[in-house]
C-alpha cells in the first residue's frame, strides 16, 4: 500500500478543491480589507487595520525554530499588540456545484512570548468563516474558539447567525459593507467547553486538527470536529442575508485571531485542505 | 520559479515622532524591499527617515544598517536588504511638527 504522508492525516470528500501546504508558499491566502469607494476613508473603521498573513518557521527566543506540523513553514496571523486587534487571512474561490464542502486544517495559537509567564489567557479567540453566495442568498457560516475573555478562561466554540448592520459605502449605491466579525451575537455550540493543548510555557505550541463540513445545497452546517470532539450542529445556523450584486458562486475561506490584551496574538495554520462532493 | 510575496505593512497611516512597523517574518526570502509611498508630507518631514531593523526572535531588535530618508518630492522611496535572517521591521523618527502619511509595502523574493 502506498501512503501519501501529506494527505493521509486528512479525511477529504471525493474531490480535493485545494490543498494548501504552507511549506510551498501562501497559496493564495492574503490580507482582508473592507470595501471602499473613492477613498480609503470610506471603509468601515473596523476593517482599516486587519493584519495579514505571513510565512513563519515558528522561531522562539528560547528554543529556536519549531517549524510546522511536517515542515518548516506555517501561515501565521499576528495581531498588533493592542487589545482587540484582529489579524485575518482570506482565500477567494468560487463553487461550481452546490454540494457538500469540507474544510480541514492543522492550527495552533499562542501569544507573543514577551513575558516569562504562562500567558494562557492572552489570546482572546481564533476562528474560521466560509463566505458563500448562491442565487438567492449570501451565507456566512462563522465559528470561533473563545480561549479567554477579559482575563477569564472560556474554552468554548461559538457560532454567529445574527446580522450586523449593512452600511452603504461611497455614493454610487454599488458597494455595501458589514463588519461580520464584530463582538456581538455569538452563541455557544451545544455541549461542554473544550480545553486545548496550550502547553506549559508560552514558547511551546502543539498543533490541532479541525474539520468543518458544510452543505451548499441547503446552506447548512453538517459536522464540526476539533481534535477529539465532534459537535452537534443540527441547531447551528449561519448568517444569511439577501444575495449581493457581485458575489455569485462565491466560496471564500477566512481564518482570524484576536488578542485580549496589549500583546500580539498568533494563529498558525500548517495546512488547509478543502474538499467537496461533486 | 522563485517565490515572491508583497505584504502591505501599513495602509494610509500617519507617522509622527518615533515609529515602528509590525514585525514581519521572512525567513524564506533572500531579498527584501520596503517601498514607502508618501501620500502626504507635513512640517519638517524631510529630516525624517526610516531604518531597517532585524531580530533573532521578533522581540529584540538591532539596526541592519540601511535606511531611507523622506526628503525630496518623490512619491515612492525604498530601502532594500538581503541576508536578514527571519524578522524584519522599519523604525524611525520624524522631527517635532513633522509627519508623513504612508503606505508601506514589503516585497520579498526567495
Amino acid at each position: 500500500m502506498t501512503v501519501d504522508s501529506k494527505l493521509s492525516r486528512f479525511s477529504p470528500l471525493e474531490r480535493i478543491i485545494t490543498f494548501d501546504d504552507f511549506d510551498t508558499g501562501l497559496n493564495g491566502w492574503t490580507a482582508l480589507i473592507g470595501n471602499y469607494e473613492d477613498s480609503l476613508d470610506s471603509m468601515l473603521p473596523q476593517y482599516r487595520d486587519l493584519r495579514g498573513p505571513m510565512l513563519s518557521n515558528g522561531t522562539m527566543w528560547d528554543t529556536g525554530s519549531a517549524g510546522s506540523w511536517d515542515g518548516t513553514y506555517a501561515m501565521k496571523l499576528a495581531t498588533r499588540p493592542q487589545a482587540g486587534s484582529l489579524a485575518v487571512a482570506v482565500k477567494r474561490l468560487t463553487w461550481r456545484q452546490l454540494g457538500a464542502v469540507q474544510l480541514e486544517a492543522y492550527v495552533t495559537f499562542k501569544p507573543e512570548a514577551t513575558q516569562l509567564r504562562l500567558s494562557e489567557q492572552d489570546v482572546r479567540l481564533f476562528g474560521f468563516v466560509f463566505d458563500l453566495q448562491d442565487s438567492r442568498h449570501r451565507v456566512m457560516p462563522h465559528l470561533r474558539y473563545v480561549n479567554a475573555m477579559a482575563g477569564e478562561t472560556v474554552g468554548r466554540w461559538q457560532y454567529k447567525s445574527d446580522l450586523e448592520s449593512l452600511e452603504d459605502i461611497g455614493g454610487e449605491g454599488k458597494t455595501k459593507s458589514h463588519f461580520h466579525l464584530g463582538p456581538d451575537g455569538w452563541v455557544d455550540l451545544p455541549g461542554e467547553r473544550q480545553l486545548l493543548c496550550y502547553n506549559e510555557i508560552a514558547t511551546k505550541q502543539n498543533w490541532h486538527y479541525m474539520r468543518l463540513l458544510f452543505d451548499l445545497s441547503d446552506m447548512s452546517f453538517r459536522e464540526f470536529q476539533f481534535n477529539d470532539r465532534s459537535y452537534d450542529m443540527s441547531s447551528v445556523s449561519p448568517m444569511v442575508m439577501p444575495a449581493m450584486a457581485n458575489l455569485w458562486c462565491m466560496l471564500n475561506l477566512v481564518f482570524f485571531v484576536q488578542t485580549d490584551i496589549d500583546k500580539r496574538a498568533f494563529l498558525s495554520v500548517d495546512s488547509v485542505l478543502l474538499s467537496g462532493s461533486f | 520559479m522563485r517565490q515572491s510575496h508583497t505584504a502591505i505593512i501599513e495602509r494610509d497611516v500617519t507617522w509622527t515622532g518615533a515609529f515602528e512597523t509590525e514585525p514581519y517574518e521572512a525567513a524564506w526570502a533572500s531579498e527584501a524591499i520596503y517601498f514607502i509611498r508618501l501620500l502626504a508630507r507635513e512640517g519638517d518631514a524631510a529630516r525624517g527617515c526610516a531604518r531597517v531593523q532585524i531580530s533573532p526572535d521578533g522581540m529584540h531588535w538591532c539596526d541592519e544598517g540601511t535606511s531611507v530618508e523622506f526628503g525630496g518630492d518623490a512619491e515612492v522611496v525604498f530601502v532594500r536588504v538581503s541576508h536578514f535572517g527571519s524578522y524584519l521591521r522599519l523604525t524611525g523618527d520624524l522631527p517635532a511638527g513633522g509627519s508623513v502619511r504612508v503606505m508601506v509595502a514589503l516585497t520579498l523574493k526567495s
